[in-house]
């Protein structure tokens, strides 16, 4: 083995390891933290956009002024509320 | 026997499963496609589906998967002798434990993400859904009931054991105000949060403190001593259940986890700094005791449900179809993921087998440790190993005991969420109340509770190893069934799914209606004894129910009546 390839080693297994202990350490902190904000974000634009379901929480005229800013979040919203979901998904 | 030659002894196992036998199946049946989107790309929400790196999701996997249980059941099950012990730690997880979760990962991640109770309804039939859920119910109430009664009876009541508790839940609070709330930097946080934790788990063994403790509990009497710690148990759990996960039970976890990372790396140096200097021996531990163990019953099937985590527990299942699968970035990092976290569990119950034996240093003193508080073997165990390394026993015990405690009641808060999520799924349409958080988390504490009170402890351990394992034999039927429906061999996870079925089932009703009924006949915790029956009882029914319908979908599935879209 090379010096280079001694280090490049050493390299990815230094980064494996830091990975690894992020993973035990922090993942499931960052993964709520997103799972917050998705919720967030999803539940604004089913008020914002509550039409689209059939609940007209707020007027048309203000839900199309926010169209622009929800545009880039309504296909995983879609996803997410037509996804039939029970116990199992709130397992992990 | 010596601690070295064991773990050698599994490293050899481990290199054959994992290396020969876990790669063939992965290449030759399952063939990952890295070219695939799996469903962490293709739903990539930021919500549920988010891909992650294979090593990050190899510590999330281990961290999520262990917990008391393979800690737990090796100690117990070394009643039975050392040797038949760690044969079904290895051969558990050689056939079984790493077959299960690898696969776990994988039927989801090629079923668009699908959880087992999504899967259950389309593969099974639409009632194994319902099913599924009671069982994981009354199972997550054993679970309760199991860690429960180590937690809040046995372990809480010692005197230098709450100091150390509460230090950890105080430092796990300062350290989700300091990282949600002040934005500090994670490193400082963590250095400050856990070196205090560490002190105040130092100070709860000092004289000062101990002798607080000790006062109260001769206050309380030894009767008094179990509602009250168990009822401060349910309070933590309670607080754990119904608080914003950010508050309390995330940063507690993460705080915990150092304590026990920490606890886990100098037992295993201690371990090893003890063999080269001639130590660590067996000495007199016999191999194998018998093939009925007094207060334990039979080998088979009662040592196949008490080492459940360890060798295979169909908690992994849950953790990886719902949370894993949702996260693989690529198809073949399931392997590593799945299989290798496995396989690194079976590592860390070989060593709790290790503190059971080698730690104790004979049969005696195992039984003598075992006598005192069947987990404080552990406890016993990792201060022996980490007196090699300079830490004192008068430190190491409190800390072992600490360092269980905080196992425990990690999952435990989980185990209350899920619960009250449960029942408000199960019942909130009919009791509308239930879909409040407060009264769910209390209904599910008051049964956990009943549970503990009333409970034996051999089992409500036996039936809780039961329920798990019979939850990974019904995530192996499921799996099977999923590979008749793409035509790949299943062989691989059909004999798995049928042994651990049948010792399931054998395991339910010897508790049921070898030990429990007839105590309860004979005046003995009649109350704890009916309950385990009828607990018994009803997950035999859910298992025969869902055994039936698994049944017929294999038939249907055999006949080419049904086909799933791949």
């Amino acid at each position: 083995m090379t010096e280079k390839q001694r280090e490049s080693f050493l390299k990815r297994f230094g980064r494996s390891a830091k990975e690894f202990l992020y993973g035990m350490a922090g993942h499931d902190m960052t993964r709520f933290a997103l799972k917050t904000r998705g919720s967030m974000e999803h539940l604004f634009i089913l008020i914002t956009m509550g039409d689209l379901l059939g609940i007209p929480i707020l007027p048309p005229y203000y839900s199309l002024r926010l169209l622009p800013y929800v545009v880039p979040q309504i296909s995983t919203w879609k996803r997410r509320m037509l996804r039939e979901r029970d116990l199992t998904d709130a397992l992990a | 026997m010596n601690a070295i030659l064991t773990i050698v002894i599994a490293g050899v196992g481990l290199w054959l499963g994992y290396f020969i036998y876990a790669k063939n199946i992965n290449l030759n049946i399952v063939k990952p496609d890295d070219s695939k989107a799996t469903p962490a790309k293709m739903y990539m929400d930021g919500v549920d589906f988010t891909p992650a790196s294979k090593n990050v999701l190899f510590g999330y996997q281990f961290k999520s998967i262990a917990a008391l249980g393979p800690i737990g059941g090796p100690i117990v099950a070394a009643q039975w002798g050392w040797l038949p012990a760690l044969i079904w730690i290895i051969l558990g997880t050689f056939f079984i434990g790493w077959v299960q979760d690898y696969a776990s990962i994988i039927v989801p991640m090629r079923s668009e993400g699908d959880t087992f109770g999504a899967l259950s309804y389309k593969l099974i039939s639409p009632r194994a859904r319902t099913i599924l859920l009671v069982f994981i119910y009354l199972y997550l109430l054993l679970i309760m009931g199991a860690f429960g009664q180590v937690i809040g009876i046995t372990f809480m009541s010692k005197p230098a054991v709450p100091f150390g508790i509460l230090s950890v839940i105080l430092m796990g609070l300062l350290a989700g105000q300091m990282t949600y709330k002040m934005k500090q930097d994670i490193i400082l946080t963590t250095a400050i949060t856990v070196v205090i934790a560490f002190f105040g788990i130092w100070l709860g063994q000092t004289s000062f403190i101990t002798n607080i403790f000790e006062g109260l509990n001769n206050a309380l009497g030894a009767g008094g001593q179990k509602y009250f710690w168990s009822i401060v148990f349910a309070i933590i759990c309670y607080l754990g259940a119904v608080l914003p996960i950010w508050r309390w039970a995330q940063p507690t976890n993460y705080v915990s986890f150092w304590i026990v990372a920490l606890g886990m790396v100098g037992g295993v140096i201690g371990m090893l700094v003890w063999n080269f200097q001639g130590g660590a021996s067996f000495g007199d531990f016999p191999a194998f005791t018998g093939w009925t163990v007094k207060g334990l019953g039979p080998l088979w099937p009662i040592l196949f449900v008490t080492i459940a985590c360890g060798a295979i527990s169909g908690w992994h299942s849950l953790v990886s179809s719902s949370g894993t699968a949702r996260q693989i970035e690529k198809e073949s990092d399931a392997l590593p993921v799945g299989g290798g976290a496995m396989w690194m569990e079976m590592v860390l119950a070989v060593i709790a087998l290790l503190t059971a034996t080698a730690a104790t240093g004979g049969w005696a003193a195992y039984q003598e440790a075992y006598a005192k508080g069947k987990f404080g073997v552990f406890a016993v165990g990792l201060a022996a190993f980490l007196s090699h390394i300079g830490i004192p026993t008068s430190f190491g015990v409190p800390y072992g005991l600490v360092f269980l405690t905080i196992q425990g009641l990690t999952i435990s808060y989980l185990v209350v969420r899920f619960m009250r999520v449960a029942s408000a799924e199960l019942l909130g349409d009919a009791i509308p109340v239930m879909k409040n958080v407060h009264v769910g988390a209390i209904v599910a504490l008051v049964l956990s509770l009943i549970v503990i009170w009333t409970g034996v402890w051999q089992t409500i351990w036996v039936l809780f190893g039961g329920a798990n394992q019979m939850m990974a034999s019904l995530a192996l039927l499921i799996i099977t069934i999923w590979l008749m429906s793409q035509g790949k061999q299943y062989n691989w996870t059909f004999w798995p799914f049928i042994f651990m079925y049948v010792t399931t089932i054998g395991a339910l009703i010897y508790t049921a209606f070898w030990k429990a009924l007839p105590a309860a006949l004979a005046g003995t915790k009649v109350a704890g004894n009916i309950i385990a029956v009828v607990l018994a009882v009803v997950l035999l029914i859910c298992a025969f129910i869902l055994g039936y319908d698994g049944w017929q979908a294999i038939s249907r599935y055999r006949r080419g009546e049904a086909t799933v879209e791949a």
